[in-house]
């Protein structure tokens, strides 16, 4: 069963495998459409050989092709939170944006996120794969904590090898942009079968089954004051072990004591805060990283009274954003 | 009936000879047993009849949601690659002949995909098939770095 905690896996349970054979079989479909489901699964899965390829194939394929359609997503959140309150009118939106869905994943192969969840899974289960779409909220530096009252975000969970892992499809595609709706693909492998207590940072799943954590899960309220995460803290890092929160409120002349454990040994200058005071950025060197193997420890101290908005960089790729609060002594 | 036997003088050979008197009931009687014992000897002993039951025959078949004919739907035969898609009717002729116990795989994007096993009646495959419940939502990853609001 689900509830047991040795059931739960990441990436690095598959380190001995090489997914370049997967990744070049979902390459040479790119062609494939959606118009044949049963085909396009058996065309990416039959010549791998165990279960971990086959689902990875399946997942670049669908990273790789589906577009995040920005507008689509834009009419649906404001049609949900307009009808949030009136059930009926919120059920038959959705009956009806579904078919919109479904008519435009077909034709143009553009879809929001449920779209791209609803692909891994049914792909997935026609490959004799357990596969699941996780419903809940997804939290990113743009997102409006305060109005976040509806689930806003879908993922998948994987079982392989009798082990669940969570996968994000969605945010591993690519960009999309608000201006023009085009989207960028730009696979981001950190979001494949990540460690649980990494994507809990900014996923909350409406069921608590799909934590895959063996410590206690976060409330609600602690998930909306964790530290805002980018992208590429998937990248780069295995986790983000301190701080927990976003906002620190501190006197002048104490500092922001931070620890991250990364995936792959960085030199220290590829470290480095962007603190911003609300005028102007800054750039900050850190003067002393302690590391020790893939922990990496480090601090900045606030000499000025402000408001400050922490960014931190590795390898000018944006991790993570706190907030801190300078006040006098 | 009167029989007689009779030798023909010059060659020996005898003939028999069978009279038969107008006896339409007896023929008639006699006629009706042979045809009702070919008829059931047709039916028990053969092995080769064109009866559905395990045999290969022609599938059609018809595939709607709630609101009608779907056009596109995949039907394939599970385990196997042929297949065929519905037409604007939602009309379907599978392209091989299948046989009892075969199954049937219909799946179309957005619908729950089901399975159909060919029994020994089937000639005609008619589904309704249903709407894959899910709530539909995305939220979108972003890149721009988190401002703070400030009262400047």
């Amino acid at each position: 069963m689900i509830g047991q905690s040795h059931f739960y896996g990441q990436v690095s349970d598959f380190s001995h495998i090489d997914f370049k054979k997967a990744d070049s079989i979902a390459l040479s479909l790119s062609s494939e459409r959606l118009t044949n489901l049963p085909e396009l699964s058996l065309k990416l899965t039959e010549h791998l050989d165990t279960d971990v390829e086959r689902f990875r194939a399946i997942y670049r394929w669908v990273c790789d092709n589906i577009a995040n359609d920005y507008s689509l997503y834009l009419k649906n959140s404001r049609k949900r939170q307009r009808y949030k309150d009136d059930s009926l009118k919120f059920k038959a939106w959705n009956t009806k944006f579904r078919q919109i869905i479904f008519k435009n994943l077909l034709k143009r192969e553009r879809t929001i996120c449920t779209g791209y969840a609803y692909l891994v899974k049914t792909l997935s289960d026609l490959a004799n794969i357990d596969c699941e779409i996780v419903q809940g909220y997804g939290r990113v530096s743009t997102t409006h904590i305060d109005k976040l009252n509806l689930p806003n975000h879908s993922w998948n969970a994987v079982k392989l090898n009798d082990k669940w892992y969570l996968c994000d499809p969605t945010w591993a595609s690519g960009i999309p942009n608000p201006e023009t709706n085009r989207f960028k693909f730009a696979y981001n492998n950190g979001f494949f079968l990540t460690n649980p207590k990494l994507f809990a940072v900014n996923h909350f799943p409406v069921d608590s089954t799909w934590w895959l954590l063996n410590d206690t899960i976060p409330t609600f309220d602690q998930f909306l004051s964790a530290p805002v995460i980018y992208g590429n803290a998937y990248k780069h890092l295995e986790f983000v072990d301190q701080p927990r929160q976003m906002h620190h409120d501190i006197k002048k002349h104490q500092s922001l004591d931070l620890t991250t454990t990364v995936k792959a040994n960085l030199n220290k200058e590829d470290l480095y805060l962007l603190v911003d005071n609300g005028i102007e950025p800054k750039k900050v060197n850190l003067s002393s990283i302690n590391i020790e193997g893939k922990q990496l420890k480090f601090s900045h101290t606030f000499d000025k009274i402000g408001f400050y908005d922490v960014h931190l960089y590795i390898k000018n790729d944006l991790i993570a954003t706190y907030t801190v609060d300078v006040a006098q002594n | 009936m009167t029989v007689s036997l009779a030798v023909n003088k010059n060659t020996g050979i005898m003939k028999t000879q069978v009279l038969t008197q107008k006896s339409s009931i007896s023929t008639l009687s006699l006629l009706t047993l042979l045809m009702l014992l070919f008829t059931l000897n047709t039916a028990f002993g053969q092995t080769n009849t064109d009866t559905p039951t395990t045999n290969e025959r022609v599938i059609k078949g018809l595939i709607s949601d709630e609101n009608g004919p779907l056009k596109d739907v995949n039907v394939r035969k599970k385990g196997a690659r042929n297949g065929v898609v519905t037409n604007e009717k939602g009309e379907f002729t599978f392209p091989e002949k299948l046989k009892t116990g075969d199954v049937l795989l219909i799946s179309f994007i957005g619908f729950e995909t089901q399975e159909y096993i060919i029994g020994t009646e089937t000639t005609f495959v008619s589904l309704v098939l249903t709407e894959a419940m899910i709530d539909m939502i995305g939220a979108l990853d972003a890149n721009t770095p988190y401002r703070s609001k400030r009262k400047n």
